[in-house]
């Protein structure tokens, strides 16, 4: 009897710890693109690298063990530098690798030189990735790249300054309203001007300044307001009476002071300098940066900032004003010249696999999909500041809904060159706004009919 | 068996003299250079001609089908450019930055090689010191300057900052407002141009005749009249060199310019270089980036052919 006991007890204990064992593993984020014997070949990779883009090229060790497959990484470059190398390898036939780095913003230029992917994936193997990302990178019914991590801009504010009940007084005085973190433009007008006006703070506001930046800037600032840069003809519409109110709206900031003398020199990292030293009172910026502006050994603001979802647009857009949210996403994709494509799909399941996608999320990454939000924001619950979760939580929502990506042609950066040198002018006023902006219209349209629009 | 080898050679050996000897005299020496001929051949000139035929076509890098000349729109490229506002914009901004900086430096040059032939100790250091800025790449040259001039954090507006000279909410925006952009990218230029220009003309001043001078001496002249009837002129021929490399050599500057402020803001210092950039290799518009890279080669081969008329002159003078 004690024996049978005994035995029993043994049984249920290996039993429930079966059951434990299997439960932990369903826990545990998973690897894909595993369950093939690529014994033998060799698939080669160009990706972007630098700083922390090369830390999850470290799991393709795992990779390697369970295909046999041998993974060459033939080039790791900087986003400008891999854009190049692509551009020339498609142009050459030269692009023999089967894994290449890819971004929501450049797809529509690669995709001649690019696989459709829809077929290689199933949907349940797409399901949890964002579907307004898989949208933005469908292009004619074709799925060109696989989502790594994404970014968006929140509104970043000085929390000094809405926590301050002397300053909230003298806002209410001078306009009428309660000073609340801003959700539309003309709040920001109103409180940046308010700011800098009463020597709150040195700079009311900051936005990158030249190239793609300053475009993406003003298209985000556009479709916020309820415009849009082309209609379906792909004929310039920017230069309507919200492109004019954005324009205007940037040139009176800098005339008067409102974001820095050298706003036209700025890009990301210069902007990013402004809010750290604490000069600055709004912001939009994106996430990316949040480590950067935490860390108290660097940046004079950190601990001392708040987010926000993106600020919808100005009113001249009437009920078309929606939330801002230029975002991209870096990606993966294979090359139609891939000497081994279904292997480089086997890497690309692999690398956009919920395990090492988390991972790299942990790094500061926001991530792509559903399941992987989930474990990092469950994360955040236990840090020592809330706003790490509320963070994350913002940004999945901003992620989920109001993830835009610029026009999906492959004329976006050449018609970039041709727009921020005259919004620069307009600016630094050399032009009125309806003036300079006509004028970046007529070039776009010869630009776009010799591309063959 | 070696033996037998080697007397096999010697039997050989008259052979081969007599088919050298069969090649003509004449031609002779062009067989000696032909694999130099060769190699010049398919690394500049092919490409060159290459890159012409290409400025001929509408071909965009990503457009492979767009390589594809048709008499019909050959010129299409080059009548473009000539209608195009901001080339003409880029073209003045290149000749004023090229005209301005090539002279500033080769004045301060001037200046400074005379000063540096009069140094009796010290010479070897003063000459190392001046070399100094030619160990920096061109884009070092740019990144340090663009920190220099930076509104925010710049050393400059730090010391105006810091006399006084200038208000906090008042920086100077030096890389932004018109003229301090150009002007502080040919600021830039000259330090960068400055040590090759003193070098050259310091040799020029060190070869001159002592006799010459010591006959002015005598003659009472003063050390400026020294200067502008003698060393001004005998130093021509060196002064013209030091203008041609110099005028060849000023695209260097693409760097410092793409760096600092990368043509703008606004095209206000936009160049050739910049502007051929953004249309090649950022809107991979080659076709048109080329046609625009052959009319810079004509210009710098005017200016190269009229550096060197110059110096024949000076020369004959001499």
């Amino acid at each position: 009897m004690t024996r049978k006991l005994f035995l029993l007890v043994l049984a249920l204990a290996l039993a429930s710890a079966v059951a434990v064992s299997a439960q932990s593993a369903q826990d545990e984020a998973q690897y894909a693109g595993l369950d093939m014997d690529l014994s033998g070949i060799t698939i080669k990779m160009a990706n972007i690298g630098g700083g922390q883009y090369e830390a999850m090229y470290d799991a393709i060790s795992v990779f390697e063990e369970a295909t046999g497959a041998t993974v060459e990484i033939v080039a790791l470059l900087d986003g400008f530098a891999i854009d190049q190398k692509m551009k020339v390898d498609f142009a050459t036939g030269a692009a023999d690798y089967d894994v290449s780095w890819d971004h929501t913003s450049f797809v529509a230029q690669y995709t001649p030189f690019l696989l459709p992917l829809q077929d290689y994936f199933s949907e349940e193997e797409l399901a949890p990735f964002s579907p307004a990302i898989l949208d933005a990178a469908t292009i004619d019914g074709n799925l060109y790249l696989i989502p790594r991590h994404a970014d968006i801009s929140p509104i970043h504010y000085r929390a000094d300054l809405y926590n301050d009940e002397a300053i909230a007084a003298a806002y209410m005085e001078a306009t009428g309203e309660e000073l609340t973190v801003p959700s539309t433009l003309e709040q920001i007008d109103r409180q940046a001007r308010f700011f800098v006006d009463n020597g709150h703070a040195a700079l009311g506001y900051t936005l990158a300044g030249k190239e793609e930046a300053l475009t993406g800037r003003f298209y985000e600032m556009h479709f916020a307001s309820g415009g849009s840069l082309f209609d379906e003809n792909y004929e310039p519409t920017f230069n309507d009476e919200i492109g004019v109110a954005v324009a205007e709206l940037l040139a009176g900031w800098y005339a008067d002071g409102i974001i820095p003398s050298d706003t036209t020199s700025l890009l990301w990292d210069g902007v990013a300098q402004y809010f750290c030293n604490n000069d600055v009172a709004i912001k939009l910026e994106w996430y990316g940066w949040y480590a950067y502006f935490q860390d108290a050994d660097s940046c004079a603001v950190a601990g001392n900032f708040g987010l926000a979802r993106g600020f919808t647009g100005l009113s001249v857009g009437g009920d078309a004003v929606r939330p801002s949210g230029w975002a991209g996403a870096h990606a993966f994709s294979v090359p139609a010249t891939a000497p081994n494509p279904q292997a480089g799909v086997q890497l690309i399941k692999f690398l956009s696999s919920e395990r090492v996608a988390y991972e790299e999320a942990q790094l500061g990454f926001l991530p792509t999909r559903g399941d992987v939000w989930d474990r990092v924001i469950a994360d955040a619950s236990g840090a020592d500041n809330p706003l790490d979760r509320e963070r994350l939580e913002l940004a999945r929502i901003q992620v989920g809904e109001d993830f835009k990506t610029p026009p999906l042609i492959a004329e976006w950066i050449p018609f970039s060159n041709i727009f921020y040198p005259h919004l620069q002018a307009i600016i630094l006023g050399d032009v009125s706004a309806q003036e300079g902006l006509d004028a970046a219209a007529a070039e776009t349209r010869e630009m776009m009919a010799d591309a063959g629009y | 068996m070696a033996t037998t080898t080697e007397s096999k050679s010697r039997e050989e050996a008259p052979a081969r003299v007599i088919q050298f000897s069969r090649i003509d005299a004449g031609a002779f020496p062009f067989l000696l250079i032909f694999p130099a001929v060769l190699v010049i051949l398919l690394v500049i000139a092919f490409p060159l001609l290459y890159s012409l035929y290409v400025s001929f076509t509408p071909y965009e890098l990503l457009r492979p089908n767009s390589l594809n000349f048709t008499w019909g729109r050959a010129l299409r490229n080059y009548q473009k450019l000539l209608n195009d506002a901001i080339f003409w914009r880029s073209l003045g901004n290149t000749v004023i930055f090229l005209a301005v900086s090539v002279n500033l430096s080769y004045l301060i040059s001037l200046a400074l090689s005379q000063l540096m032939a009069r140094v009796t100790m010290g010479q070897s250091l003063l000459r190392t010191l001046l070399m100094a800025p030619m160990m920096f790449a061109p884009i070092l040259v740019g990144m340090q300057f663009r920190w220099f001039f930076n509104a925010n954090v710049g050393l400059v507006n730090n010391v105006l900052l810091a006399l006084g000279l200038i208000q906090e909410q008042g920086q100077i925006a030096w890389l932004v407002d018109v003229p301090l952009g150009m002007i502080t990218i040919i600021i830039a230029s000259i330090w960068m141009n400055i040590p090759v220009l003193t070098i050259i003309l310091l040799a020029g001043t060190l070869s001159l005749p002592r006799e010459t001078f010591e006959a002015a001496e005598v003659d009472g002249a003063s050390g400026w009249q020294k200067f502008r009837f003698i060393t001004f002129p005998l130093l021509a021929p060196f002064s013209y060199i030091a203008l041609t490399i110099m005028s060849l050599d000023i695209a260097r500057a693409f760097d410092i310019v793409r760096i600092m402020t990368d043509g703008g803001p606004a095209r206000r210092t936009e160049m050739l270089w910049t502007y051929i950039t953004r249309l090649a290799i950022e809107d991979t518009k080659f076709g048109l980036g080329s046609a625009m890279s052959w009319i810079t080669v004509l210009l710098s081969v005017l200016f190269t052919l009229y550096f060197f008329r110059q110096l024949v002159k000076a020369r004959i003078v001499q």
